[in-house]
């Protein structure tokens, strides 16, 4: 199979993920939106290791998840923590800030 | 004798005295005063050896440089902190620290109620050296350290009693008119560096050369503007009226001897640039003749003595420009008359606030009057000062401003005579409303409010008053004597070109005092002869309305100046709150569809700036994509 | 496939690294371990030593380059050794205004109001973990600036941005202001290094390599694919851009800027900058020289209007921390015409630009977290108003810091701004040259403009006062002035440094 379609693939999934950041309201979806897009990302990589014939894309790969990994935890400690002061998991509502 | 390695201490000792006071805090209340006297006084005496020192040395070696370290140096482009003392330098360092001793000793006594004094002291010195700075600097760069030293300091003077919401206002005014000027400033030092790559004066004058007259140009118009607004000329000219709410000495040695000379000294040391841009020497030549015209009128209106001061040396420092803008022909005279109404202008300011110090501070000259019997010393000191500045042979202000009458005439064409009917005409009107103010002020009857016990100042005020006093008797005689104040000079500017006499000198003098006659007589014939209301007329023409409101300077500034600012901003800030968010939440809505619009204009801000930088990736990567193709 | 290999390290050269990451370890213990009463003291004690050590490590590497620090991975050179020791100097200034603990909420977790927080209040407990924090964070920096490969490069930049999004919740007053800049901050930044992730890749689909030499080598070769260097250029410049916030990449910065705790504000303005500059000043010198003529068109555009968005906009501000964060978007417009220029002058002149701008920036936010009434820090500019007659000498000093900002002569401010103009000019980039001496002039109007408010305004009657300095901030305030001042007198024997130093290992 032509590995180009493995990168048409992963652009596709960046950007339904970049959309999806700009239109989702929940903290937690928006979130995991970022996810797919870093998601796409090590698929690009994966599909470059490939087309390369190195597995240099495939370690960055590696790398990536544990990192995506460490942003769970603190994404999800910051989302939490708003969630209990407002009740609310909702991105919109929090606009003090602004101007 | 002295060497060149003590020129930093022109500038250092009064920088110490402002720093060490300023330090010391309240400890040194009772003597800082006195100390910072004797620091602007020890800066005299060593201008004064330098003098001699410089007298002694042929006419070549007379410029001597300080360099005290590099200060920028970026690839080839190497700028030095250095001094540069030469004949010119000289003659300003005298004014200064003299004129400036003068005053440290008059606000002694002046100051001596305000619980504040060593501040004010410490904010003198500070001026005095960056005045000295800016005079000593040997480039642009250097000159401009000084020149923004200078608007500090004066802020800091001018705001001195910024308890007072009016002395508060006048220092913001000031402020923001200097930050114009300064911009014509900071513009001319980039276009002499991207375009000859040097900033320092020697290196400027033989780059002038290489580069072609419309840099040149724009160079010498963006030092016109820079010399507008520190030397209040016209369009940058309403903020001097207001600056006299600071204290007197204040005014008389920043808006009368120093400060507001220092367009003129910018423009006189910039004449390499001059000379080779007629059309930026041309305007320079305009802005002179019609602020001269402009500070002439309003000085003719105002009731408040202060302020008729200050306009008036408004149009005198246009008369400097005009000669500076004359070329080599007339550098030397606008030093003359910028060195010559240093002595007077300072003892008329110091001798206004001798006259308020005696009439709790009023400033209204409609409620002094007949004060000539009760202030003695200040009516001599004042008057000496009077017969200067009106031109009256053999007073110091006569010489310098019949020889810049005579230069305007001799410039040739329809430009020389409408410039000698200008300066003409100027002389009349300045004799007519400085006579206006000796009338009104120590002429006639008394009009004082009741419980005003008018009383001659202390010595330690008259003395400064005197000794100017005396220079605004005999300076012009001694810079004319044998030209000594042109030769003096003549090293540092051009050869000035052979030219005809159109006019005669002695024809010139003759309409010079038939100026004064009629100017006086005229103020005679209106004050002297007449009661005078102590209450402003109301029934007045529509001109003098108009001159009473500064000619309308500060309507011309607003619609000028801050309207388009503000538009501007708040045009900006609605493009920021309602284009760029309403674009972006465009998009948005437009990728899903239009029946969920109206709900997606309700959206966050987190989402509109993820969409914000969604876009900003987007026009990156076309735009990245249009420079490949 | 590929034989394993062994790594080489040269612990001497990442030294200043590790000691940082090992401060920061030992903190957690502490943490974990340490008596409620102790930590604060100890954390703070710990912090200072640590970056102590760390300087000092540098300084003994001084001198040695090598490209081969950690494999190809990173690079230690004369840029990243100025840059580090940047780095290591602002953080040591900014980190003892966290020592002012009451500016940290008592329990972060706990709902804004509520008994939990109340009772940590009461029990006087402090949040000490931000010391740790702030340890890795400056650990990241350090790695941002000598990376040399696409992985360093991103586990370097989620290194330093992961404890900076937790850092910005962590205000006293205002929580849910505060949170709501942490959450921001976070998404912002997970969306920009999705981004930047995705140009990683393309970027070694391009060039079948991970490090900057090998992108290098490519470019020159220049068989590849155009497209993907095209999306890699521009998707990991969307992240570089992000962290230094250029123009349409800014919006996070006024808001976090504004809610997170001032003392956090110092360190991410002023400290970040630096990091992300250095690690876009390699990026760009080292990996896409040989591209210059594709993204110097679109980065000359970004500089602009950055320059002139952050100038104007600021003039509008209310809140002095936004004005500061809009004047922090202006500058990274001047910062970003040193990389435009892509010459040496230009790299000499970022250098000096960062340490002199992130010293400034510092000692600013550090003054603002003194002004304040009884219920926190006010940072709205009109209860700003006659500052300077109830307070000389703080007001003098922010009038001279918002005078460097300017770029008034005497200051560092200037002496930056010039030898940054005069690197783009040498580049042959007039637009850059006229627009960049333009908006500073605007600049120079809204910096006066609060001049002028201080100084020559009527105090109004609120309460707003100044609080006594406590030792710590009044050390950061002189540090920062002091230094900002040399710098602007006797430039030349720094930049000389710079200039002698300054260079890139390819």
């Amino acid at each position: 199979m032509d590995p180009y379609n493995y990168l048409y693939l992963a652009a596709l999934l960046f950007t339904i993920g970049a959309v999806g950041v700009v239109l989702r309201r929940n903290a937690i979806v928006v979130f995991m939106c970022i996810e797919l897009m870093l998601n796409a990302g090590n698929l690009t990589l994966v599909t470059f290791s490939r087309m390369n014939g190195n597995l240099n894309g495939q370690v960055i790969a590696f790398f990536t998840m544990v990192v995506a990994a460490c942003e769970v935890v603190v994404g999800l400690a910051i989302i939490v923590a708003i969630y209990r002061s407002r009740r609310s998991a909702s991105i919109d509502d929090a606009s003090l800030l602004k101007r | 004798m002295v060497t060149s390695s003590s020129l930093v201490y022109l500038i250092g000792l009064p920088l110490f005295g402002a720093v060490f006071l300023l330090l010391m805090g309240r400890k040194a209340d009772k003597w800082g005063h006195l100390f910072a006297t004797a620091m602007s006084a020890g800066s005299f005496v060593l201008g004064l050896l330098h003098f001699f020192a410089m007298t002694n040395r042929s006419e070549e070696e007379r410029p001597i440089t300080q360099t005290l370290f590099t200060w920028i140096e970026a690839g080839d482009f190497k700028v030095d902190a250095a001094l540069l003392l030469d004949q010119l330098s000289i003659c300003f360092v005298l004014l200064i620290s003299g004129v400036g001793t003068l005053i440290h000793i008059y606000s002694i006594s002046y100051m001596s109620h305000d619980e504040n004094r060593r501040r004010f002291f410490a904010y003198l010195n500070l001026f005095v050296a960056s005045m000295l700075l800016l005079v000593l600097g040997n480039s642009y760069l250097n000159l401009y350290v000084g020149w923004e030293g200078v608007g500090l300091a004066s802020y800091l003077l001018i705001g001195f009693w910024n308890q007072k919401p009016a002395y508060a206002t006048a220092s913001k005014k000031a402020f923001v008119m200097n930050r114009v000027g300064d911009m014509g400033l900071t513009i001319a030092i980039m276009i002499a560096f991207a375009t000859m790559g040097t900033v320092s004066f020697d290196g400027v004058k033989e780059a002038v050369d290489r580069v072609g007259t419309p840099t040149l140009t724009a160079m010498g118009i963006m030092l016109l503007v820079a010399a507008a607004g520190k030397s209040a000329q016209f369009p940058l000219q309403a903020w001097l009226g207001d600056a006299m709410a600071g204290p007197t000495p204040v005014s008389a040695l920043i808006h009368a001897a120093t400060m507001v000379t220092a367009g003129v000294y910018l423009i006189v040391r910039s004449n390499f640039v001059f000379d080779a841009a007629p059309t930026a020497q041309l305007l320079v030549v305009i802005v002179g003749a019609i602020t001269l015209i402009f500070g002439a009128i309003i000085g003719m209106a105002k009731d408040d003595i202060k302020k008729a001061l200050a306009a008036s040396t408004m149009s005198q420092i246009g008369y400097m420009i005009v000669a500076a803008g004359l070329g080599p022909a007339g550098y030397a005279f606008a030093i003359m008359h910028l060195l010559t109404h240093g002595f007077f202008k300072a003892g008329m300011f110091l001798g206004a606030g001798s006259v308020m110090h005696g009439m709790n501070d009023e400033v209204n000259m409609r409620k002094y009057g007949g004060l000539r019997k009760m202030m003695p010393i200040t009516f001599a000191t004042f008057g000496l000062g009077y017969l200067a500045i009106i031109g009256v042979p053999p007073f110091a202000g006569f010489y310098s401003k019949d020889e810049i009458i005579a230069t305007a005439f001799n410039s040739g064409g329809a430009q020389g005579i409408i410039l000698g009917s200008v300066t003409l005409l100027g002389a009349v009107i300045t004799a007519f409303y400085m006579t206006r103010v000796m009338v009104l002020t120590f002429s006639g009857k008394p009009r004082w409010d009741d419980g005003v016990h008018p009383h001659e100042s202390p010595a330690l005020m008259w003395l400064p008053m005197a000794l100017l006093a005396i220079g605004s008797v005999t300076a012009g005689y001694l810079f004319t004597q044998g030209e000594a104040l042109v030769h003096w000079l003549s090293p540092l500017f051009a050869k000035k070109g052979e030219y005809d006499e159109l006019m005669p000198h002695s024809v010139v003098t003759v309409l010079a005092i038939t100026a004064v006659i009629i100017g006086v007589t005229a103020a005679l014939m209106k004050y002297q002869f007449k009661s005078v209301d102590s209450v402003v007329p109301t029934d007045v023409s529509l001109a003098t309305r108009l001159a009473r409101n500064d000619l309308g300077q500060d309507v011309v500034n607003e619609a000028l100046f801050m309207r388009p600012g503000q538009a501007l901003t708040e045009g900006i800030v609605a493009i920021d709150e309602r284009v760029v968010d309403g674009a972006v939440r465009g998009i948005g809505a437009m990728t899903v569809g239009s029946g969920a619009t109206l709900r997606r204009t309700q959206s966050g801000y987190v989402r509109s700036y993820a969409a914000l930088i969604l876009l900003g990736a987007l026009v990156l990567l076309a735009g990245i994509w249009v420079v490949t193709q | 496939m590929s034989t394993f290999i062994t790594p080489v390290l040269n612990y001497a050269m990442l030294a200043p690294i590790l000691v940082v990451l090992a401060g920061a370890l030992i903190g957690v213990l502490i943490e974990a371990f340490a008596p409620q009463r102790s930590r604060s003291s100890s954390q703070l004690l710990l912090a200072v030593f640590t970056l102590i050590v760390a300087l000092l490590a540098l300084i003994r590497t001084r001198g040695t380059y090598s490209n081969k620090v950690a494999m190809n991975s990173v690079t230690f050179d004369g840029a990243g050794y100025l840059l580090q020791m940047s780095i290591l100097i602002i953080a040591l200034i900014a980190i003892l205004l966290l020592a002012d603990s009451d500016k940290f909420a008592a329990a972060p977790t706990a709902a804004p109001g509520s008994d939990e927080e109340r009772q940590a209040q009461a029990a006087n407990i402090r949040v000490t973990e931000i010391y740790p924090l702030t340890l890795f964070a400056i650990a990241g920096m350090l790695l941002f600036t000598v990376s040399s490969d696409l992985i360093t490069l991103f586990v370097a930049l989620e290194v330093l941005s992961l404890p900076l999004y937790l850092m910005a919740g962590l205000a006293r007053r205002r929580r849910l202001a505060s949170q709501e800049a942490a959450l921001k901050y976070f998404l912002l930044g997970a969306f920009s290094s999705a981004f930047f992730l995705f140009g990683i890749a393309y970027l070694y689909g391009y060039s079948d390599s991970i490090t900057f030499a090998g992108i290098a080598a490519a470019i020159t070769g220049g068989a590849a694919n155009d497209v993907f260097l095209l999306i890699g250029i521009s998707f990991v410049s969307v992240g570089l851009l992000f962290k230094v916030s250029a123009v349409p990449f800014h919006s996070w910065a006024p808001d976090v800027y504004q809610g997170a705790p001032t003392a956090v504000t110092a360190f991410m303005a002023a400290a970040t900058k630096v990091a992300a500059f250095g690690a876009m000043l390699r990026i760009f010198y080292v990996a896409f020289a040989g591209d210059v003529w594709q993204w110097r068109p679109m980065l000359t555009a970004v500089a602009l209007v950055t320059m002139v968005f952050g100038s104007l906009v600021a003039i509008s501000q209310r809140d002095v921390k936004r004005m500061l964060a809009y004047s922090s978007i202006a500058h990274a417009g001047f910062l970003l015409s040193g990389i435009i220029a892509l010459n040496k002058s230009g790299l000499d002149a970022t250098i000096f630009y960062l340490f002199a701008y992130g010293v400034a920036t510092v000692g600013a936010f550090a003054i603002v977290s003194l002004v304040s009434d009884s219920s926190g820090e006010v940072s709205d500019l009109n209860r700003w108003a006659g500052l300077g007659k109830r307070s000389p000498w703080i007001a003098t000093s922010f009038a001279f810091l918002l005078l460097t900002f300017a770029g008034i002569p005497l200051t560092s401010g200037f002496v930056g701004k010039f030898a940054i103009f005069s690197a783009a000019y040498e580049s042959g980039n007039t637009a850059i040259l006229i627009t960049g001496v333009l908006s500073s002039a605007i600049a120079a109007f809204f910096y006066i403009r609060i001049i002028v408010l201080i100084f020559f305004k009527d105090p109004v009657e609120d309460g707003t006062s100044v609080v006594i300095p406590s030792m710590y901030t009044r050390i950061t305030i002189v540090a920062s002035l002091i230094i900002t001042l040399v710098l602007g007198v006797f430039p030349a024997p720094v930049l000389d440094y710079i200039t002698q130093t300054a260079f890139f290992l390819r």
